[in-house]
C-alpha cells in the first residue's frame, strides 16, 4: 500500500473546496453565458479593491467579482496589479499614449477601460499629473494574481495564455485542473497546449488525492515531455518514498518517478550545455566589441591606451545623452528610437574624445611607451572625473522596450534579446573593421604606415593624419562597447575600470593586431569563463581564468595568432 | 612589444588591486574645512564620507546630509550656543585613508564628534583611532554587527532589526527555498551567517538554501540568473540579495530579461535603496523586495518636510541631481544621527565625549521617519523595520511594516545560542584624556 495520506486533511478541504466553488462559478458563467452579477455592480465592487481597508470584505469581493462573470473584471484586474490605474480627481483612470501636443494622454476609465470624454472631448492629462499608480495590497495580491491568471487563459495572445498556464500551475491546486483542462480542448498554439498539459499533470502529480493510477500516468507523461518544472516534484516524492521503506506499489511508483526523472535530468543537461555555450559567446562577444578597439590601436600604433576603458563610458554616455534628449524632448511613442540613434553618436563622441586625445598629447609621446602608458592613464583619470563633476555618481537608462525579455529557442532555454543584440553588433563591427582595413584607401593607408612608416610617408601618405584616424577609429568602437554595455550594466563614471583588465586580457591572448586572434581569444575566454564557473563560482572562476592566461603567456608569449614576417618586428 | 603590452596588463591589474585608491588623487587632498567661523562661537564636527572612489555613489549623499543638519541646527542657534563648523575630509574609498583621516580630524581638527564610514571595513579601519583618542563616532550605515564599541553610536539597522525580519516575511509569503547572493565581503558574509543559522532554527532544510558570492564590479549574471531559474523552477522559492553596488544593475537586467518575475521567485534585497534605485533601470525591479527602516515614501507631516527640505538643500548648492535628489535609509539615519548628538550635548550640558556617551544611552528622539530611541544597553538604536516594494517611480510602496520599534541586537542570538556575547571595546581610558 502506498504510505502516503490519500485524504486532504480539513482545514484544506475547506479552503479547497471554497475556492473550487468560485472557480467553478467562473467556469461556468464565463464559458457559457454571462451570469447575473451577484451582490453589488462591477464598480461598486471594483471600488471596495480600489479604496478599501479590510482585507476580508476585498477579499469578498473580489470574489463575487469573479463569479459574476463580467468580461471586464479580468481587464481591470489586471490593469490593478500592473500599477496601471490612477486616482485623478477623485475619479480612477488608466491612460493611453497618443501624438498630442504637450504630451497629454488620453485618459480611460479604470473600470470600463475605455476613454472617458467631458463635453463630446477626450479627457486628458499629462503623466506627471497623474501621480502614483495603485497597487493592490501585498495579501491580496496573490488572490488577484490568481483570478487575473483565470482569465489570463482567455486571452487573445498566446503569451498571456501560456504564463497564465503555467503559473496556474505553479499553484498546484486541483481546483484549477478542470479550468485548465477546458482551456486545453480550445487550444491551438502548441507551445501553450504543452504548458497546458504539463500544468495537468504537475497539479495530478503533485496532489495526494489523485488516484494512484492517474498519478502514475501523470509521472511518465511529465517524462516524455520533459518537464523541468517537474524535477524538483518528483525529488519530493522520492525522497518521501524512501523515507517511508519500501512496499510493492511503492517500488513501482519508484521506477516511475525515477524514469521520469532520470529523462528530465539528460534534457536539462543538455540544454545547460547549449545555455553555457550561449552565454560564453555571448560573453566573448563582449570582450571582442571592448578589445577590438585597443587592439587596432596597439596593434596599428603600438600605444597601448590607458584611457582606452574610459572611451567605453564615454560612448555609454553619449547614449545616456541621446536617452535623456529622447525622453525630454520627443514623445513617448518615439522613445525606442533613441536606441538606434545613439550608435553613431556614441561612435562619433568617442573617436572625437579619441581623437583630440591622440591631437593633444599622444602624438608627442610616440616612441616612448612608458609616457605614453602614464599620460593615457591621466587622460583616464581626468575623464572620470569631469564626466563624475558633470553628472554625480549615478545615471539610469531605461532599455528599449524590443530589447527586454528573451526568446525561448528550446523548452527551457531563453536566449535575452539584449545579449542576442550584441552577438549580432559584434558580428557586424567585425565585418566592418575587415571591409576597411582590406578593402577602403584608408585601410590601405593604415596597412602600409604600420608595415613601413617611412616608405609610406614618402609615397605621400600623410602618416601623422593616419594615426590620428586610427586612434580616432579605436576610441570609436571602444563607444560601441560602451553604447553595448548599456544593455548589461549600469552607467557610471568608473564603468570603465570594470572591463579594461578585461580587454588587456584579450589582447594579450589573442595577439597583436590580428583581428582573428581577438576574435578567438574573445571567443574563447568567454566560453571558458562560462563553463568555468558553474563548478568553482563566480569568484574563483575568475582567478583561474587569470591563472590560464598566464600560463598561455608563458606558452605562447606572441598570442593565439602571432603577427609574421616583417610586421613582427614593427 | 610583447613585453610592453604584458607590462601594460601588470599595470592594469596592478591598478585593480590598489583598486580606486588611486581613482582620484586629486580630488583627496581636498581635506579643508568647509567654513570657519571664529573659534569662540564654533564647535567642529567631522565628516568622513567618500567623496570619490568606488564608494563615492553612496556616501556623498550623507555628507550633503550632514551638511543638511548642521546648517539646520546653526539656523536655530546651535548646539549649547555654539555655531556647528562642519570639516569635510574626503577618505576616497581607501580603507588606510579612512584611518589617517580620522586621525587628522581628531588631532589637527580637534572635532567634537564624527559622522561618517560606509563600509563594514572602513570602520573597522577607524576603529582603533576612535579607540585610542576615545572619540565619537556616529555610523549611519545597516551592518553585519557582531561588533561593538563604546566609541561608536550605530544609527542604522542590525541583523535583527532588517536581515531577520526580512526572511521571516518571505516565509510568511511562502517560500521555502532561499538563494543567498551576495558580494563578496564581509557584511555579506556575516549577513548569510546569521540568515543561515535563522533558517535553520525555522526548519529550513540544507539544501533548500544555497550561498553564493561575486567579486566587487561583477558584471556577468548569465550562469548564476540560470542557477536561480533552475532552482526556482519547482516554485516557492526567493532570492535574499546581499549584491552591493553597481553589480546590482546587470543582476537584476539578466533576471528579468531570462524571463524571471517577481512573480516565479522574489528578489529581497538588503543594498537596493532610493538612492541606488536611481541609476538603475526600473522597469525590471518593480514588485521586488527590499527590506529597511525607513523609507521616502513614509507618508508623515514630519518626512514629507525631510524629504523636501533635502531636495531643496541639493538644489541650492548645485549638488549633482538637484530636486530629483531622493532620501533613503541610511540618509535619514545620518540626518538624525547629528540631531541625537546635539540632543545628547545639551542633555549633558557638556561636549566632553564621556557625558555625551552617557546621555545619549536611551534617548528618544523625533526623526524623519517618526520617533525613534537609542538603546539603553549597548550603542544601537531601536527602530521600526519595514518591507517595501519597488514601484516603477523608483520609490518603495511600504507592504509591511514591524509592531512598532524592534530592539536591537549588537550580537545576533542565532550566532551566540548560548547568550553569552564579548564586552564591549574602547571607551574612556585610565590614562588619556578625551580631547574636548
Amino acid at each position: 500500500m502506498k504510505v502516503r495520506k490519500l485524504v486532504p486533511t480539513g482545514r484544506y478541504v475547506a479552503a479547497f473546496h471554497r475556492r473550487k466553488a468560485v472557480l467553478l462559478a467562473v467556469l461556468l458563467t464565463l464559458f457559457s453565458l454571462p451570469g447575473l452579477a451577484g451582490q453589488g455592480s462591477f464598480e461598486e465592487l471594483g471600488l471596495e479593491l480600489l479604496e478599501g481597508t479590510e482585507i476580508e470584505t476585498q477579499r469578498s469581493s473580489l470574489d463575487t467579482l469573479l463569479s459574476s462573470g463580467d468580461r471586464r473584471v479580468g481587464p481591470f484586474l489586471k490593469a490593478y496589479l500592473g500599477g496601471d490605474i490612477y486616482r485623478w480627481r477623485g475619479q480612477y483612470v488608466s491612460y493611453y499614449v497618443d501624438s498630442h501636443p504637450g504630451e497629454q494622454v488620453v485618459l480611460l476609465d479604470a473600470f470600463e477601460r475605455s476613454p472617458r470624454a467631458l463635453n463630446g472631448k477626450p479627457l486628458r492629462a499629462t503623466v506627471s499629473e497623474l501621480g502614483i499608480p495603485l497597487s493592490p495590497p501585498r495579501r491580496l495580491r496573490r488572490a488577484i494574481q490568481g483570478a487575473v491568471r483565470v482569465f489570463g487563459l482567455l486571452s487573445e495572445y498566446p503569451k498571456e495564455r501560456l504564463e497564465s498556464a503555467g503559473r496556474l500551475g505553479d499553484s498546484r491546486d486541483p481546483a484549477h485542473i478542470t479550468f485548465l483542462e477546458k482551456a486545453l480542448s480550445t487550444e491551438a498554439d502548441e507551445k501553450v497546449k504543452y504548458t497546458l498539459t504539463e500544468s495537468v499533470a504537475i497539479i495530478r502529480l503533485h496532489h495526494d488525492g489523485t488516484p494512484y493510477d492517474a498519478r502514475l500516468e501523470s509521472a511518465r507523461l511529465l517524462g516524455e515531455m520533459k518537464s523541468l518544472r517537474a524535477a524538483s516534484i518528483f525529488e519530493d516524492l522520492l525522497k518521501e518514498i524512501d523515507g517511508a521503506g519500501g512496499t510493492t506499489a511503492s517500488d513501482t511508483a519508484r521506477k516511475v518517478y525515477s524514469t521520469a526523472l532520470g529523462r528530465i535530468e539528460s534534457y536539462e543537461q543538455k540544454v545547460r550545455v547549449l545555455g553555457y555555450v550561449f552565454a560564453g559567446v555571448s560573453l566573448g562577444s563582449i570582450l571582442i566589441l571592448m578589445a577590438l578597439g585597443l587592439s587596432i590601436i596597439f596593434g596599428q600604433m603600438g600605444v597601448i591606451n590607458m584611457a582606452h576603458g574610459e572611451m567605453m563610458m564615454v560612448g555609454a554616455y553619449a547614449t545616456f545623452w541621446v536617452h535623456e534628449i529622447f525622453a525630454t524632448y520627443l514623445p513617448e511613442s518615439f522613445f525606442n528610437w533613441y536606441f538606434v540613434a545613439s550608435l553613431p553618436v556614441a561612435f562619433v563622441v568617442a573617436a572625437a574624445v579619441g581623437f583630440v586625445t591622440e591631437r593633444l598629447i599622444v602624438r608627442h609621446l610616440y616612441g616612448r611607451p612608458l609616457e605614453t602608458l602614464l599620460a593615457t592613464w591621466g587622460v583616464s583619470l581626468v575623464l572620470i572625473q569631469a564626466i563624475r563633476l558633470l553628472h554625480g555618481d549615478n545615471s539610469a537608462i531605461n532599455n528599449p522596450t524590443w530589447l527586454r525579455g528573451g526568446a525561448e529557442i528550446f523548452h527551457g532555454l531563453v536566449l535575452p534579446y539584449n545579449r542576442c543584440f550584441i552577438i549580432v553588433l559584434c558580428f557586424f563591427a567585425l565585418l566592418a573593421i575587415r571591409v576597411l582595413m582590406n578593402r577602403t584607401r584608408f585601410g590601405l593607408r593604415v596597412r602600409a604606415t604600420v608595415q613601413n612608416r617611412d616608405m609610406a610617408d614618402s609615397l605621400g601618405v600623410r602618416t601623422r593624419r593616419v594615426d590620428g584616424m586610427t586612434f580616432a577609429l579605436g576610441a570609436g568602437l571602444a563607444g560601441v562597447a560602451g553604447y553595448a554595455l548599456t544593455l548589461i550594466g549600469g552607467i557610471t563614471p568608473d564603468m570603465g575600470q570594470n572591463y579594461i583588465v578585461d580587454s588587456f586580457l584579450v589582447v594579450v591572448t589573442g595577439g597583436v593586431g590580428e583581428l582573428l586572434g581577438t576574435v578567438g581569444a574573445g571567443l574563447g575566454l568567454g566560453l571558458l569563463n562560462k563553463f568555468l564557473e558553474p563548478s568553482t563560482g563566480a569568484v574563483w572562476g575568475k582567478v583561474l581564468i587569470l591563472v590560464v592566461v598566464v600560463v598561455f603567456i608563458q606558452w605562447k608569449p606572441e598570442g593565439l595568432f602571432p603577427p609574421k614576417g616583417r610586421v613582427a618586428d614593427a | 612589444m610583447k613585453h610592453l603590452l604584458s607590462f601594460g596588463l601588470a599595470f592594469v591589474l596592478a591598478l585593480g588591486v590598489i583598486g580606486c585608491s588611486a581613482d582620484s588623487p586629486e580630488s583627496s587632498s581636498s581635506a579643508t574645512p568647509s567654513s570657519t567661523p571664529s573659534a569662540g562661537e564654533a564647535v567642529k564636527v567631522g565628516i568622513l564620507h567618500s567623496l570619490s572612489g568606488t564608494m563615492a555613489i553612496s556616501e556623498t549623499s550623507l555628507k550633503d546630509v550632514v551638511l543638511m543638519a548642521a546648517e539646520e541646527i546653526n539656523a536655530t542657534g546651535g548646539v549649547l550656543g555654539k555655531q556647528i563648523a562642519p570639516v569635510v575630509v574626503d577618505p576616497a574609498s581607501d580603507w588606510d585613508l579612512f584611518a589617517e583621516k580620522a586621525r587628522h580630524l581628531i588631532t589637527e581638527e580637534e572635532v567634537a564628534v564624527t559622522f561618517g564610514c560606509w563600509t563594514s571595513v572602513s570602520r573597522k579601519s577607524v576603529l582603533p583611532v576612535f579607540e585610542q583618542y576615545n572619540q565619537l563616532l556616529f555610523y549611519p550605515v545597516q551592518y553585519e554587527g557582531e561588533e561593538q564599541s563604546l566609541n561608536v553610536f550605530y544609527t542604522a539597522a542590525t541583523p535583527n532589526q532588517q536581515l531577520v525580519p526580512a526572511a521571516e516575511y518571505m516565509m510568511r509569503e511562502g517560500a521555502k527555498k532561499f538563494y543567498l547572493l551576495g558580494t563578496d565581503y564581509v557584511f555579506p558574509r556575516t549577513a548569510n551567517k546569521v540568515l543561515k543559522a535563522f533558517l535553520k532554527s525555522k526548519g529550513v532544510p540544507d539544501e533548500n538554501v544555497i550561498e553564493e558570492y561575486t567579486p566587487f564590479h561583477h558584471q556577468d549574471y548569465q550562469t548564476i540568473v540560470g542557477n536561480i531559474k533552475k532552482f526556482a523552477a519547482g516554485g516557492d522559492a526567493c532570492v535574499l540579495s546581499t549584491i552591493n553596488g553597481d553589480s546590482n544593475v546587470p543582476f537584476y537586467k539578466e533576471f528579468a530579461n531570462q524571463g524571471l518575475t517577481s512573480g516565479d521567485c522574489p528578489i529581497m534585497a538588503f543594498s537596493v535603496a532610493e538612492d541606488e534605485l536611481r541609476a538603475m533601470d526600473v522597469p525590471p525591479l518593480v514588485g521586488h523586495l527590499a527590506c529597511w527602516n525607513y523609507y521616502q515614501s513614509i507618508d508623515s507631516p514630519s518626512n514629507r518636510e525631510f524629504v523636501t527640505n533635502f531636495k531643496k538643500f541639493c538644489a541650492k548648492n548645485n549638488l549633482p541631481g538637484g530636486m530629483s535628489r531622493v532620501t533613503d535609509d541610511p540618509i535619514e539615519a545620518a540626518y538624525f544621527g547629528v540631531y541625537v548628538w546635539k540632543a545628547a550635548v545639551e542633555k549633558a550640558q557638556s561636549f566632553d565625549v564621556d557625558k555625551v556617551r552617557q546621555a545619549v544611552y536611551g534617548l528618544e528622539f523625533d526623526a524623519p521617519g517618526g520617533r525613534k530611541q537609542m538603546d539603553v544597553a549597548n550603542q544601537h538604536t531601536l527602530k521600526p523595520v519595514y518591507v517595501g516594494e519597488i514601484m516603477a517611480s523608483g520609490q518603495f510602496k511600504i507592504v509591511w511594516q514591524s509592531d512598532g520599534l524592534v530592539k536591537p541586537d549588537s550580537y545576533s542570538r542565532f550566532l551566540h545560542p548560548d547568550g553569552k556575547f564579548p564586552p564591549p571595546t574602547g571607551g574612556p581610558k585610565k590614562v588619556s584624556t578625551s580631547k574636548k
